[in-house]
């Protein structure tokens, strides 16, 4: 038998496809805007997410991994007298003035690594290779996101802090949301940090025997009372903190948030208002339904069902083009995450969206006697 | 008349508006209309025909009287009685044809049985025979852009007449159409009320009319003014 929805669809699909591009462009404007801002907090929590630590310890109530202040060198025979400890190594973290080759400034961050073969720091970003280019004195990485911000290639002679470093190595996916990351050893990034004390670290990491045992372990590591010399997170515990942290208290964090709502308020005007509209048009058609003794909720169905598709067709239009436009950033290194939930959540509620505005569309007909429309 | 009226209705009122700006569009109106005959109401602009052809059709609530539909009292009824009382018995035509403009004229007959739950095959000769009986076989296929006026008014009348309705309301059905076409629509409501012996209620202004009723109400000011059955060949 006939349906009345689809036909529609497929026969006046010029009349539905306003409805169409704004549903799709809604989710799509939602979902950029949801993978740029998740893949901001993930360049913040970079450093803790591609090393292999199981615990990182740092200075007390430290609240984001960016926040570091250092901490005493001696703390580490505490952290490795314990039996499930499995090594320790230190991570340093200053920041830089960077002078590039043609003089002009720019800002960095520098990280200091363990240069030891399976050294736990930025294990998935810094090649073996790579970590033992870094035992040469004055020697940094690059990552590529910043190399043309600092105008540096590979062999390119940089000024950090008024110190003459070379680049051997370019680093792929430590993104930074401000500046760029240098990768450095512990000794270079040391004497590149013209304020730091010989005795104090940034952070140090932690590996146990026993991963699972990591909350255990990080209480049993805590140091109690007042002045406490450090505090012990688990990875993702720390992770997640330093997003949070990003996410709520920085300006950024909440910007994208506001942006994004935005976004979706005028995806739902828009979407609503083009439906509406598509209804509207046959208003008179349907109500010579009603006449004939067609019941408001099977003309409902068929509303529903014409919005169902425009949902349906504007999530696919969604999901393509946010698929392309994710491949295209990491061409360009810009980090953006799209995880399964994103899609998934995005593609509901738009979807819900349509459903919501073709009910709300056909509120004219609802309310007023069939007999006034067909006038 | 010794046939009993199947539509009737008694000391209808209807008002619009509040106030100084309260418009009496029907005053105390009784009417009675038989089956098997093409009952015209016309009268000028603004005399209650419309408002009265709604009234009689259960498509709209009168603020006071009874209704009375194939000896059921509409009025005290739910909406969704209604619904499925003019879903049973009752096809309507309009001015402006008010066809889905992405709907084949087959297609348009075939929606209505659809939602009557007519079984598929059934629903489809039923369709056949409606567009057959208005002339329009051969032009089932088109959808309204490629139908003329008296065409699209006769696919209103076929999706109308493929519901076998005992009541057929018509609103100025001959309005938009030239004298041709507005002859052969009345022709065929003429036709209906005759031959199936359903009651015909067509509203007009249109005078070319006249000569094709069994029988003319004359309306003004939300009263009958005459009521009369016209003798001609």
């Amino acid at each position: 038998m006939i349906s009345l929805a689809r036909i529609t669809l497929i026969r006046e699909w010029r009349r539905f496809l306003p409805a169409i591009l704004a549903v799709g462009f809604a989710g799509l404007l939602v979902l950029v805007q949801l993978a740029l801002l998740l893949g901001i907090f993930r360049t913040i929590a970079v450093y803790i997410d591609t090393s292999r630590a199981d615990l990182w310890v740092g200075y007390p109530d430290t609240r984001s991994v960016d926040l570091a202040r250092p901490i005493s060198t001696r703390n580490e025979v505490f952290l490795r007298a314990h039996p499930t400890v499995a090594d320790v190594e230190a991570f340093d973290w200053s920041v830089g003035d960077v002078r590039r080759p043609d003089g002009s400034a720019a800002l960095a961050t520098v990280i200091g690594i363990d240069t030891r073969a399976g050294a736990l720091a930025l294990d998935r970003v810094v090649t073996p290779a790579q970590r033992r280019a870094l035992d040469e004195p004055d020697t940094i990485l690059v990552d590529m996101s910043s190399t043309a911000n600092l105008a540096a290639r590979l062999g390119t002679m940089l000024e950090v802090n008024g110190r003459r470093v070379k680049v051997v190595g370019l680093t792929r996916g430590l993104n930074a949301v401000g500046g760029a990351n240098l990768t450095a050893s512990l000794a270079t990034a040391r004497s590149l940090d013209t304020g730091a004390a010989p005795d104090q670290v940034g952070y140090f990491l932690v590996k146990l025997r026993d991963p699972n045992a990591a909350a255990r372990v990080r209480d049993e590591l805590a140091p109690r009372g007042v002045n406490r010399p450090y505090s012990v997170w688990t990875a993702s515990e720390f992770s997640e903190m330093s997003q949070r942290y990003w996410l709520l208290e920085s300006g950024l964090g909440l910007g994208f948030l506001f942006s994004g709502g935005i976004a979706l308020c005028i995806g739902i005007v828009i979407t609503s208002q083009t439906l509406k509209s598509v209804v509207q048009a046959s208003l008179r058609e349907y109500a010579t339904l009603r006449a004939l003794g067609i019941s408001l909720r099977s003309l409902r169905l068929v509303v529903l069902e014409q919005s169902a598709w425009v949902g349906v067709i504007g999530v696919v239009l969604t999901v393509l083009i946010t698929l392309g436009i994710v491949r295209l950033a990491a061409v360009f290194h810009i980090l953006v995450t799209a995880p399964g939930w994103a899609y998934a959540g995005t593609a509901g509620f738009i979807f819900t969206i349509a459903l919501a505005s073709g009910v709300l569309a056909l509120r004219a007909l609802a309310q007023s006697e069939p007999a006034t429309l067909l006038r | 008349m010794s046939v009993a009226p199947t539509l009737s209705a008694t000391a209808l009122h209807k008002s619009y508006g509040a106030g100084a700006a309260r418009i009496e569009v029907l005053r105390n109106l009784s009417v009675e209309i038989f089956p098997g005959e093409l009952t015209l109401c016309t009268g000028p602009s603004g005399s209650g025909k419309s408002t009265l052809l709604a009234a009689l059709s259960g498509l709209l609530t009168p603020d006071a009287g009874a209704v009375t539909l194939l000896g059921e009292d509409i009025l005290n009824r739910t909406e969704r009685d209604r619904d499925a009382f003019r879903l049973a018995h009752c096809g309507f035509i309009f001015q402006g044809f008010n066809l889905f403009p992405a709907l084949t004229a087959f297609e348009q007959v075939l929606l209505p049985l659809k939602f009557m739950a007519v079984p598929v095959a059934a629903a489809r000769e039923r369709a056949h025979e409606a567009l057959a009986a208005v002339g329009l076989a051969h032009r089932a296929h088109l959808r309204p852009t490629a139908l003329s006026g008296g065409e699209k008014q006769r696919t209103a009348i076929a999706r109308a007449l493929a519901k076998q309705p005992q009541l057929l309301f018509a609103d100025e059905p001959t309005s938009s159409l030239d004298g041709a076409n507005g002859r052969i629509v009345i022709d065929l409501l003429h036709r209906i009320a005759r031959e199936r012996g359903a009651t015909v209620l067509c509203v007009t202004h249109d005078p070319r009319l006249h000569d094709h009723a069994d029988r003319i109400i004359h309306l003004e000011d939300g009263r009958i003014l005459r009521d009369s059955r016209p003798t001609h060949s």
